[in-house]
């Protein structure tokens, strides 16, 4: 059995790139809401992602509120992908 | 949830459940750009109409372009609006916007060649400007309907290609569109293909939330 990804085998770590695998770009207030996490958790590990590659951060503003905005990218894509392949073995799949 | 070690079957768990949260916002959209577009189609038209007939003076026809400046000018801001209220962009808002986009980009392609033939030639085609919204953008409308499975969107967008159809044999077989039974039929087909689409849009919307 291959070992799992240990970035991705975090909760909250896992749950953020399982939402942005899904859509094209989600902003700081909908992962979180999404992930059910507070913001000074989710902002570091937002950065642990960001430093891996595997997602990018955008800093910018939606009329005058500041807004974060997150992406995957295709090595997050890969590394998400690659995880799940790995896991199929560990719950039997 | 925590930066906390998980199993693997917990692993699976919030993939799963992920997936679910976010398939969930995925299906509507919110209909008010279609609004915008309908109400200010179907305004404009009964307005031109209105000056043409109390003042008989084909200059009003001009004022067509108001529903060009408005929407164009409006969309971007309300799109913008509609992400920033989101807090995400999907696949589907990533086809939908390149869809309207190419029909944007191809309206004012339309209306170039109307003006190039108008200002270099002396000839008006701009009868095909009644043609063209109703048959690309009831395209368009109905190929969002089928990508996001809203069947208000294929009946809107059938309706409107069918008048478009009608209204291309119109103009082959150089039929008059006389303004006492055409704009009747343009403002029912508008109504069909946009402003009803985007009132049940934003019910379901509501309904979702």
């Amino acid at each position: 059995m291959k070992p799992l990804d240990p970035l991705l085998h975090s909760q909250l770590r896992l749950a953020v790139m399982s939402v942005l695998m899904n859509l094209d770009e989600a902003d700081f207030v909908y992962i979180k809401q999404q992930t059910q996490s507070t913001a000074g958790n989710l902002s570091v590990q937002l950065d642990k992602l960001a430093e891996a590659g595997y997602i990018t951060i955008e800093k910018g503003f939606a009329g005058k509120k500041p807004r974060t905005t997150c992406r995957i990218t295709q090595l997050g894509k890969d590394a998400f992908a690659a995880y799940v392949d790995a896991l199929r073995p560990y719950l039997g799949l | 949830m925590e930066d906390k070690k998980i199993t693997e079957q917990e692993s699976l768990d919030i993939i799963t459940q992920m997936i679910a949260r976010t398939r969930h916002r995925l299906c509507l959209g919110d209909g008010n750009i279609m609004l915008l577009w309908g109400y200010l189609t179907v305004g404009v038209a009964l307005l031109v109409t209105l000056l043409l007939i109390v003042t008989k003076h084909q200059a009003v026809n001009w004022l067509w372009f108001l529903i060009m400046i408005i929407g164009g000018t409006a969309t971007p801001h309300l799109a913008k609006k509609k992400t920033a209220n989101a807090g995400a962009k999907t696949h589907l808002d990533t086809i939908t916007t390149g869809i309207w986009t190419t029909v944007g980009y191809l309206s004012l392609v339309c209306i170039a060649f109307c003006l190039v033939f108008l200002l270099a030639y002396g000839k008006d085609c701009w009868t095909v400007m009644f043609m063209f919204p109703l048959l690309i953008v009831g395209m368009a409308e109905t190929i969002q309907g089928i990508v996001i499975k809203e069947r208000s969107l294929i009946v809107g967008g059938a309706v409107g290609m069918a008048a478009g159809i009608f209204t291309m044999c119109l103009l082959a077989t150089a039929t008059p569109l006389a303004i006492s039974w055409y704009i009747p039929l343009f403002v029912v087909s508008f109504t069909a293909m946009m402003i009803v689409p985007g009132h049940i849009l934003n019910y379901k919307a509501r309904r979702q939330q």
